[in-house]
């Protein structure tokens, strides 16, 4: 399966979600989703296209544009093509449906994204701190407006 | 959270300081008997904000930062780091110092493997195990020792090349250590082979089948345990491993046998890697002369944009996310690590085992708690 059938055919089927697709090269194809429609794309994607290997589930925070980009990236176990699915939530409330059901090992990667930015999954089995001690839930320290490191991080570790 | 709900019911905690951890992860157990009922992970008792980090420091410094990942796999998080900036910048290695890389990075895989094979020695209560193959380890890091001037934390590579070239001798020596690594490697294969204890311990248990391995996320020697053959040098290679002939190990058990099998030949693997890359080894400068940046500038701005880059870790598959805004210091670096969805695979797996193989299943992944809390 190459970069621009799996780039079509992800653009047929949802083409009210999926928007700006990219074919970086070969094996790199990436495309924004709009949030709400996020589960459904990947089931769409695990079930038809092949992509049975979630490898990261990330959050970069963009300060300026007051938007937080949470960042699949999609691999296989048989074709070498890995998609990065974007979705844009606003930064005052960043809510968005958890993919658990469809990717399992989506949890951690969630649960980390909670305690570290604080982006509120929906329908998550478990959404607790993973990595952080309790008393810094709510700081949200990967946060660029976060104004405690390195002090109060290296404080609270002691 | 774990908690009892009849009487006849236990919970056993394991960790944060056990022996059969490689670092500090703690596992609640609850137990039926001696059967396992329900299980689960806590990490970060050695979380280190290293994302955090990354983004406070300049490309330069980054390199040093991401060697204390995992000190066992140094240079592959060194090799998936600069790899990225690499790629942003526009900056090819010349063949030289791409030669060098899988020389090291191979060395470093011997290194962490017959560690890892020894731990697990050492957690069913084999401890002298370890003692074995820490000897030969012994002798790998002081060739890696020899080119990067570290046993560990080597700080060895840069965007576009390397900081040393090989020193005189390395090659001889080389040939040396990996006569010597062969032989013990027949000695463990046999050792494995003919120990009835070791096979009791080992063989059936803690079985893992492709599907559900793919499910998980595992990566890395216990995927290819179930004959799954996703190796990130064979399906998306990088470096010069297109013009190296290797093979993918695998074996189809899936049990803790074979994962360990699965380590022993992809010790002797890399073995062949190294030499057949010090036979073609192409004579050329560590550095092309157009690069953009001075060796040691310490200011580089990277142009603006993102990439997703992947190595194979001696545990699996390590790939990181970076995202640059044109300064001089990354925007977000996402890790993600090996180890991090294999400790997550850990709860499902050992779910209904006896207490007895929970020290050998866990043990077994070759975890590293210091990747997976970064």
């Amino acid at each position: 399966m190459d970069a621009k059938t799996i780039i079509d055919s992800i653009s047929n089927e949802f083409s009210d979600s999926i928007s700006n697709t990219l074919i970086e090269s070969e094996i790199r194809v990436s495309a924004y989703v709009s949030s709400p429609d996020v589960v459904e794309v990947c089931r769409y994607l695990k079930e038809s296209l092949g992509f049975d290997h979630l490898s990261c589930e990330s959050v970069v925070d963009y300060i300026k544009r007051d938007e937080f980009e949470v960042v699949y990236h999609i691999a296989s176990y048989d074709h070498p093509v890995v998609l990065t699915l974007k979705a844009i939530l606003p930064r005052d409330n960043p809510v968005i449906d958890s993919i658990v059901d469809v990717y399992w090992n989506a949890n951690w990667y969630e649960r980390e994204n909670y305690e570290l930015y604080g982006v509120s999954y929906t329908n998550h089995p478990y959404l607790k701190v993973l990595v952080l001690p309790e008393e810094m839930l709510g700081e949200w320290p990967l946060r660029k407006d976060y104004e405690g490191f390195p002090q109060k991080t290296a404080k609270n570790l002691v | 959270m774990i908690e009892k709900t009849t009487p006849s019911e236990m919970i056993v905690h394991i960790g944060p300081q056990h022996p059969m951890q490689p670092g500090p992860y703690r596992l609640n157990v609850k137990l039926h008997g001696e059967t396992v009922v329900d299980l689960d992970v806590e990490l970060g008792f050695i979380h280190k904000g290293i994302e955090k980090i990354l983004e406070n420091k300049t490309y330069l410094q980054g390199i040093t930062i991401v060697d204390r990942m995992c000190y066992l796999a140094a240079l592959s998080n060194e090799e998936v780091f600069c790899g990225c900036v690499e790629r942003l910048a526009g900056i090819e290695p010349t063949p030289r110092s791409q030669y060098i890389r899988v020389i090291v990075e191979e060395l470093s895989r011997i290194q962490s493997h017959l560690l890892g094979f020894g731990e697990f020695g050492h957690f069913i209560g084999y401890a002298s195990m370890f003692m074995f193959t820490i000897k030969e380890r012994e002798d790998v890091l002081s060739l890696l020792e020899m080119v990067t001037g570290t046993r560990i934390t080597h700080s060895y590579i840069r965007f576009g090349g390397v900081r040393e070239d090989l020193p005189e001798g390395f090659e001889e020596k080389c040939k040396k250590v990996f006569e010597g690594v062969r032989i013990a490697c027949d000695e463990y294969e046999e050792l494995l082979r003919t120990d009835t204890i070791f096979k009791e311990r080992s063989v059936g248990v803690g079985v893992l089948t492709a599907d559900i391995a793919k499910e998980y996320g595992v990566a890395g020697p216990s995927l290819r345990a179930t004959g799954v053959p996703f190796d990130i040098r064979r399906n998306e290679p990088y470096l010069v491993y297109d013009d190296l002939d290797f093979n993918v190990c695998t074996q189809t058990e899936g049990d803790i046998f074979a994962r360990v099998k699965v380590r022993l030949d992809e010790i002797r693997e890399s073995m062949y890697i190294i030499e057949q890359a010090l036979d073609q080894i192409p004579k050329g400068p560590l550095f092309a002369p157009d690069l953009p940046y001075g060796r040691r500038t310490p200011v580089m701005r990277v142009p603006q944009g993102e990439v997703f880059f992947r190595v194979e870790d001696p545990r699996g598959e390590m790939g990181m996310y970076m995202v640059s805004d044109g300064s001089d210091k990354p925007y977000r670096v996402k890790v993600r690590g090996p180890v991090f969805p294999t400790m997550q695979a850990l709860p499902p797996l050992i779910k209904g085992e006896s207490i007895a193989d929970v020290t050998a299943i866990a043990g077994s992944m070759d975890s590293c708690t210091s990747e997976a809390d970064r």
